[in-house]
């Protein structure tokens, strides 16, 4: 298959630059705050962080630390109330609605804690889903071999409603991945699974990154997994609090 | 757009459909359209064909009555205009054959007669059987004479042998079975007698002075009739009338007027329940996609995107929902057109294309009124909506979408009744009903809060089921009461009218008047009738005079011209107790009337109009050259249409008896019975005979249809009625369905559950059963007074009926579609539903 091919030389190609040269995504001084009955509520304050093309971070902190929401910005979803994004050398934070989608459609992928297939969908139907979106060819064979890929080769015209959690969410994976994004953001992507089945997705997650090269922001409130990425931020009230490796502390200070 | 953008969301729409989400807007989309279709449709050929058919009551589409001869120059104007035409010339005359003699109904017909309907006739005298009828081509050639079978025993001769009107002699070759525009002179006693015009001069029986009604046949497209109308009217004496359907047949008219604004009114119904229905069914497709925009959205899906992707699935659902529509509706009114067949011989005609283009407009209305506004906002969710799935997406106001929709309403209804009376009723009873649910429902819910502390377990959970969606729960039992009062002003109309109908003409309604019998007859007449099975109803004393003084002045010129009734000669009548079918509008009956010395005379309503009488007037009558004098005491309406013997004047008991009355009688005479009038005439040859039977047999049987079609249309609202609760149900199914199942999962019981649902929807049902009855009421006696102008009643039985069935209803409903919390596993559905 003619897909596979070029996806297998894709996936050569991104093991040949591992120098994480040329940032994905690059974040400067992020704020939110929203304003609400009680008064203003701050949900970022100042943070700022930069993930080359390649690399992957984990985003760890308590419930309502404010994960999503930062990852809701980087993604180009929501707009912060103060500092500057860009992602692919694209300033997400210029850029209006309709050009952030373009981003969006164009570069990123997601995984989601409570999955997201359309419910009416077959897994494959719920795979080219945004294949056809974007009026790209061959969806079928593309999903075909995603969900191969992801081991449900089987599944294909199972409805979600037919399908474990952990099937579901391999569907997800598999969606993610068809559309060839750069980047992938993956929001708490295990949060509804039981270990054994989160672990096995991980796995998956990280293999599929892995082989098509694509940026990773992960966000988890498991240390373990977040150990899976080479860095690592921790929010606490929306700050960040800690971060791994140390160096990324100059980007702060730039 | 590219194809592949199109392919998109028709794949989505299919996947859609597949999946059931839209399976509920789809179908109340076609209900909608199959309804109106249906209706528009139906009503349509329905109405093409009665009045096609009504005009054979006429034999023409219009007639020129006159008392004279009609102007030779007029047939010019008719040929100008295109129209085909006919004379009739009517004249009662003695016809003899030897010793015997008869005061026959004598028509003389030119070439064409009759323009609309045909002409029956046979060689076997009073054949049943359609194998020896046959349909006159001609009319009776010079020399010949068409008869009425009874005719020939009257003056005991035979097919082919001859009898003379005047001074010329006629061969009768045929017999008339049946004659078209029969109902159109019922002033002509006596057997028929049918004659070619040329040798009506031959007969000599036309001096100055006799009563002869002249008819001017016309028919032609309602264009062409129009055009010589308008030429004709400036020339019409007072002598001269036009008549059309309504003029001839004022009670059929009547009834097809009252059913079609029945059918109308159904088809108005039918929309709102539609659409209705689909409100709903859309609020809750945008309900459900919201996630969807979201997640379409964050995999980079633009607004306009999202815009196109529901664009292109609503218009195509709207084609396709039309198109099923328009198919469904016109293979259901062929169909109804089918049953119809079996029941009365004439066929229905084509309906015209419009009829369609109504059903078509009514579907993409709903669509751009209905479906439209709730999903309005779909393009703008917002992406982040995925990630924060607490983020309230606020849609379109719900006021506006109310008002958006009750304007579309308003506009559908107007649009199809062009009547401001019904539209007016059934609007403000909608808003009136709403806003009634909207207070009641508030006040009783808090009610309940307070009581829920105090009764028990499954009442308390049933209440607070409801309590807990208090807007859902508002807006449900608005639906359900709305539909309810909608289905209930409809039932009780389409009882009331076919009743009406079934009342006015009842199967042994009297087909026959016999007139003129003397005083010394009477009790003969009724002892023969007796004898012979049959019943005469009421003997109606009766002299002809004609009023010529109005306060002791003959009445101006201008009065004269306006009210035919100074022209000739009138019935004139007493009576001790007033008939059912006449009511006093003004004044006082006779048991209240004290004016010693005077008599006192009550009116009929129009002609004391025309006459510009009021209570007080003195009018002065000349009868047989005497002088009647009475005072004006009452002025009454009546129904004409209930075929009883009738009288423009009733005077006070003796006013008549100096003057020498007759008497007037009517009865029913079954068909085979026909022959007793032959009898009767033999022994009292100087009573007259007005024969109805066929005309009301025709009146019947298009009651008949149209009470079919009355009655098929209900059923077809009724479904739409269920649809709509239906889906107003299902609407909450899953956030009852989600607690159900919590419930069940934290150990109630099947049984508690159940009775809680059945209560909750009960109640429901209950609280609309209430408010929709005393709506329905007030629709109803406002149609009635405004709309049909029946009388008013209240209807008990429907509103006990209606509360009772709306509880049960609804109830059963409700734990139907929640049947599957009772047995499924309480972790699958909460897993489905999460
Ligand atoms: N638009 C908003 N309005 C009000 N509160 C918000 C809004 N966005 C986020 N929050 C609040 O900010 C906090 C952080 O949210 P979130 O980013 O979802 O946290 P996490 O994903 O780490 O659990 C939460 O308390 C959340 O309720
Ligand atoms: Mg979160």
């Amino acid at each position: 298959m003619k897909t596979l091919d070029t996806l297998v030389a894709r996936h050569n190609n991104s093991h040949n630059h591992d120098s994480f040269g040329i940032p994905m995504l690059h974040a400067q001084s992020l704020c939110k705050q929203v304003m609400t009955a009680a008064g203003e509520l701050k949900i970022l304050e100042n943070v700022s962080l930069s993930v080359a093309a390649g690399d992957s971070l984990a985003i760890t902190g308590a419930s309502g630390s404010g994960k999503s929401t930062l990852l809701g910005i980087l993604a180009g979803l929501d707009q912060p109330s103060s500092g500057t994004m860009t992602l692919h050398n694209k300033e997400l934070t210029a850029m209006g609605e309709e050009g952030r989608a373009r981003v969006r459609a164009d570069h990123v992928g997601f995984v989601f804690q409570s999955f997201q297939l359309l419910p009416g969908l077959t897994a494959l139907e719920n795979v080219m889903m945004p294949l056809e979106l974007h009026g790209r060819d061959c969806a079928r064979g593309k999903a075909e071999f995603f969900l191969t890929r992801v081991g449900l080769k089987d599944r294909l015209q199972h409805y979600p409603q037919q399908l474990s959690g952990g099937e579901q969410q391999r569907v997800a994976i598999a969606r993610a991945f068809a559309s060839d994004p750069d980047i992938l953001f993956a929001d708490e992507p295990t949060g509804n699974l039981d270990s054994a089945t989160g672990a096995h997705v991980i796995d998956l997650l990280f293999e599929l990154n892995r082989e098509q090269g694509a940026t990773l922001v992960l966000v988890t409130h498991e240390q373990r997994l977040a150990e899976h990425c080479r860095q690592r931020i921790s929010l606490e009230g929306g700050k960040v609090v800690e971060r791994f490796p140390m160096e990324m502390a100059c980007c702060e200070a730039v | 757009m590219s194809p592949q953008s199109m392919l998109l969301p028709l794949r989505l729409l299919w996947r859609n459909w597949r999946s059931g989400e839209i399976r509920i807007l789809a179908g109340a989309l076609v209900l909608a359209v199959t309804v109106v279709t249906c209706i528009a449709v139906f009503t349509n050929r329905l109405e093409t064909t009665l009045v096609a058919e009504s005009h054979t009551f006429l034999g023409a589409n219009r007639i020129v009555r006159s008392s004279q001869p009609i102007p030779e120059g007029w047939q010019a104007l008719a040929d100008e205009a295109g129209c085909r035409t006919a004379r009739t010339t009517q004249f009662a005359s003695m016809v003899f054959a030897g010793e015997r003699m008869h005061l026959a109904a004598v028509k003389a017909v030119t070439a064409g007669y009759p323009l609309v309907g045909h002409l029956t006739i046979s060689e076997q005298p009073f054949a049943t059987d359609p194998l020896q009828m046959l349909e006159a081509q001609t009319v009776p050639a010079p020399g010949e004479a068409w008869a009425d079978s009874r005719l020939l025993p009257l003056l005991d001769i035979e097919l082919g042998e001859t009898l003379s009107v005047g001074e010329k002699d006629f061969t009768v070759t045929r017999v008339i079975i049946d004659e078209p525009d029969r109902g159109s002179s019922f002033a002509l006693y006596g057997a028929r007698l049918l004659i070619n015009d040329s040798d009506l001069a031959a007969t000599e029986v036309i001096q100055p002075g006799s009563r002869i009604r002249y008819h001017w046949m016309l028919s032609g497209s309602e264009i062409q009739l129009q055009s010589l109308l308008t030429e004709l009217k400036p020339r019409l004496t007072p002598h001269q009338r036009v008549m059309d359907v309504e003029s001839a047949q004022q009670g059929l008219a009547n009834t097809l007027t009252t059913a079609r604004k029945f059918l109308l009114l159904s088809a108005m119904i039918g929309v709102l329940l539609a659409g209705v229905a689909i409100s709903i069914a859309a609020r809750r497709f945008a309900g459900r996609h919201v996630e969807q925009v979201a997640l379409m959205k964050s995999l980079g899906a633009s607004g306009w995107a999202v815009r196109n992707i529901y664009g292109i699935q609503l218009v195509s659902l709207g084609l396709v929902t039309s198109l099923a529509g328009l198919v469904l509706g016109h293979v259901l009114q062929e169909w109804i057109a089918k049953a119809l067949a079996s029941l009365y011989p004439v066929e229905l005609m084509a309906g015209d294309w419009t009829a369609y283009g109504l059903g078509l407009l009514t579907g993409m209305v709903c669509l751009m009124c209905f479906v439209v506004p709730p999903l309005w906002h779909l393009p703008m969710v917002p992406p982040i909506k995925i990630l924060r799935r607490e983020l309230e997406v606020k849609g379109l106001r719900f006021y506006w979408q109310s008002m958006l929709g009750l304007l579309a309403l308003v506009f559908l209804i107007a649009l199809f009744s062009q009547d401001l009376w019904l539209t007016a009723s059934v609007v403000s009873a909608v808003v009136a009903l709403l806003t009634l649910v909207a207070l009641f429902a508030f006040g009783l819910l808090a009610l309940g809060r307070r009581l829920g502390s105090q009764v028990g377990n499954i009442w308390r959970l049933a209440l607070s089921g409801l309590q807990r969606n208090l807007r859902q729960s508002i807006i449900q039992m608005m639906v359900f009461a709305l539909a309810v009062m909608l289905l209930l002003t409809l039932t009780n109309l389409r009882t009331n009218l076919i009743n009406d109908w079934q009342l006015q003409l009842p199967p042994e309604t009297p087909n026959h008047f016999l007139l003129n019998i003397t005083p010394a007859e009477v009790a003969d007449v009724e002892s023969m009738m007796r004898s012979d099975g049959l019943e005469a109803k009421g003997m109606y004393p009766m002299v002809r005079g004609r009023l010529t003084h109005i306060n002791g002045e003959i009445p101006s010129q201008e009065i004269a011209e306006r009210a035919e009734v100074l022209r000739r000669e009138a019935n004139l009548s007493w009576t001790e107790s007033l008939a059912d079918d006449n009511k006093l509008v003004k004044g006082v009956w006779w048991d209240q009337w004290f004016e010693p010395g005077v008599y006192g005379v009550s009116v009929e309503e129009e002609i004391a109009g025309e006459l510009g009488l009021s209570l007080g007037d003195d009018l002065r009558f000349s009868v047989g050259g005497l002088r009647l004098e009475a005072r004006v005491a009452s002025i009454r309406s009546l129904k004409w249409d209930s075929m009883n013997p009738n009288f423009y004047f009733l005077f006070s008991p003796g006013a008549l008896d100096s003057f020498s009355p007759t008497y007037l009688t009517s009865v029913y005479l079954p068909q085979q019975d026909k022959l007793f009038i032959n009898d009767l005439l033999q022994q009292f040859p100087s009573v007259l005979v007005i024969e109805m039977d066929r005309v009301i047999a025709q009146v019947q049987s298009i009651v008949t249809q149209v009470s079919f079609g009355v009655e098929l249309m209900l059923w077809l609202v009724l479904l739409g009625g269920f649809l709509v609760m239906w889906a107003a149900v299902s609407s909450s199914m899953e956030a009852r369905m989600q607690e159900a199942a919590l419930l069940r999962a934290l150990g109630s019981s099947r049984n508690r559950l159940l009775g809680s649902l059945w209560i909750e929807f009960s109640v429901l049902g209950f609280l609309s059963g209430i408010m929709a009855a005393v709506g329905a009421e007030v629709l109803i006696l406002s149609i009635q007074k405004w709309v049909l102008e029946m009388p008013l009643q209240i209807h008990w039985m429907l509103m006990l009926w209606g509360v009772i069935a709306s509880t049960a209803l609804i109830g059963v409903m409700g734990v139907i579609s929640c049947r599957r919390v009772m047995t499924t596993p309480p972790a699958l559905i909460l897993r489905e539903l999460s």
